[in-house]
């Protein structure tokens, strides 16, 4: 009993002390590694990948070989955090405008439209959706099981239980996108951060309007977002019969808000109550 | 196993007899991870064969000078766990800092095999079969090419299967464990070679 106590730890001593004298006495790391090295030091290290790298230190060798890649993959938890993004600044030498990168995640679908039958099966929107296209009357809604909430990475999207939809809480979100590939009906879309209003619908059939038959606070066509706009943001598009935003006219003014009978729009900042409507 | 089997003997076994991957069902997790592209799966094979080797020397040295000698060999299995999980991240800091080039072929690879079952396996086979240190060292290089040798089989057929028209709901993993059970069946006729 005695001897099995004493070598296990004597092994386990050994080999922590070999790790560190392996860690201070080998020869110091190569010039390339040491850049990336300091980089990392400035990343989350959640390995999520959202980024597209596998790992923040996959990321951190090619920010250090290119710091373009920092603008076409943002770390959205990066853009985030003050001190990451300054400690980020001035390890690569960059200027970051945060708000033409941060972005938010957006579910363009409000939800209770009617369902085709009950649906009992696999819950998952992938699985309901390869089943007859989804158990709801709108083709191109949201189903409401959740794989967005499973893949949140911050916990950002809750399900409105009544209306079965999937809502991003924007002060949550980070941008990073992860929902947007997972959706399997491709609904959820990135938004600059500074969008005023967002459109919660996302019919796509030409000239069939979503609220005579399909849902039940679907877009009816009666162009009301569409006049009541001061800044010519709204444009009508006539083979869809339904809005198209430019949001860069956009003044956040709220007539659109107003005006839609059915509560289409909304203000980017107030998505969040349709959790518990 | 004869403690006084020839190293030939052990060699050949190790390579397609007693196969790592398709006759002990170990290491399967690198297996199907890595086998999608030739280029990655023979760094894998590499890297796994070289962590087998040094996993394989170390254990069987600490086995034969202070396990038995001490009357403790039913330590073997936390020990051996210890010792490889130390040895790996050694030899990940040692390549790191020494062979930028080979850091950046085969480095992510190092993590991912530290604990695999198919290295804590050969070290507890060589236990088992009470193999002398030359044995043992012999034994984990016939597993690592073993494994080396049917990943390479297996990223071929994959890479043809990733252009052939296949059921959409088999493509990806469903289609290779299928293929890999064909292989495995493939395998058993060496079974009656020794």
């Amino acid at each position: 009993m005695f001897w099995t106590i004493l070598i296990l730890t004597a092994i386990g001593l050994l080999c922590a002390v070999l790790i560190i004298l392996a860690y201070r006495f080998l020869p110091k790391e190569p010039q390339s590694l040491k850049k990336a090295e300091k980089i990392n030091e400035n990343l989350p290290g959640m390995n999520c990948g959202a980024c597209g790298y596998p790992g923040c230190f996959a990321y951190a060798q090619a920010l250090s070989n290119d710091k373009k890649v920092f603008f076409s993959n943002t770390c959205a938890t990066v853009l985030q955090d003050e001190k990451m993004l300054s400690g980020i600044e001035e390890a690569l030498d960059i200027k970051v405008d945060k708000s033409s990168l941060k972005k938010k995640a957006v579910v363009a679908c409000s939800g209770n439209c009617g369902l085709i039958g009950s649906y009992v099966g696999v819950e998952s929107c992938k699985a309901a959706n390869k089943l007859l296209g989804g158990f709801k009357r709108c083709p191109y809604g949201c189903l409401g099981l959740g794989d967005c909430v499973d893949v949140c990475p911050s916990n950002a999207i809750r399900i409105n239980i009544k209306n079965r939809v999937a809502v991003v809480d924007p002060d949550r979100c980070t941008g990073c996108g992860l929902c947007v590939k997972e959706c399997p009906r491709n609904i959820i879309s990135l938004v600059p951060a500074e969008t005023k209003v967002v459109f919660l619908c996302s019919y796509k059939d030409i000239r069939d309007i979503p609220g005579r038959e399909k849902c039940e606070s679907g877009c009816i066509g009666c162009r009301k977002c569409y006049k009541a706009c001061p800044n010519e943001a709204i444009t009508w598009n006539k083979e869809t019969a339904m809005p198209e935003f430019d949001l860069s006219k956009c003044d956040g003014c709220g007539a659109c808000i107003e005006a839609c009978p059915l509560g289409k729009i909304v203000r980017l900042s107030d998505v969040a109550k349709k959790i518990n409507e | 196993m004869n403690n006084t089997a020839s190293l030939i003997t052990i060699f050949i076994g190790m390579v397609i007899i007693n196969n790592m991957v398709l006759t002990k069902f170990l290491g399967l997790c690198p297996f199907f991870g890595v086998s999608k592209k030739l280029a990655n799966a023979i760094s894998m094979g590499v890297a796994v064969t070289l962590v087998m080797l040094i996993a394989s020397i170390v254990t069987s040295v600490i086995y034969t000078f202070i396990l038995i000698p001490f009357d403790v060999e039913f330590m073997n299995i936390i020990i051996y766990i210890l010792v490889i999980a130390s040895l790996v991240q050694i030899v990940e800091i040692v390549i790191r800092r020494t062979n930028i080039v080979l850091y950046n072929a085969l480095g992510i690879y190092l993590p991912l095999i530290t604990t695999n079952c198919a290295v804590l396996g050969i070290t507890l086979i060589n236990a088992t079969n009470n193999y002398s240190i030359l044995q043992s060292i012999v034994s984990a290089l016939g597993a690592g090419i073993g494994f080396t040798l049917v990943l390479v089989i297996m990223s071929g057929i994959r890479e043809r299967l990733e252009i052939a028209e296949i059921p959409k709901s088999m493509r990806g993993l469903p289609v290779a464990f299928i293929t890999a059970a064909f292989l495995a069946l493939a395998f058993m006729g060496f079974s009656g070679l020794l």
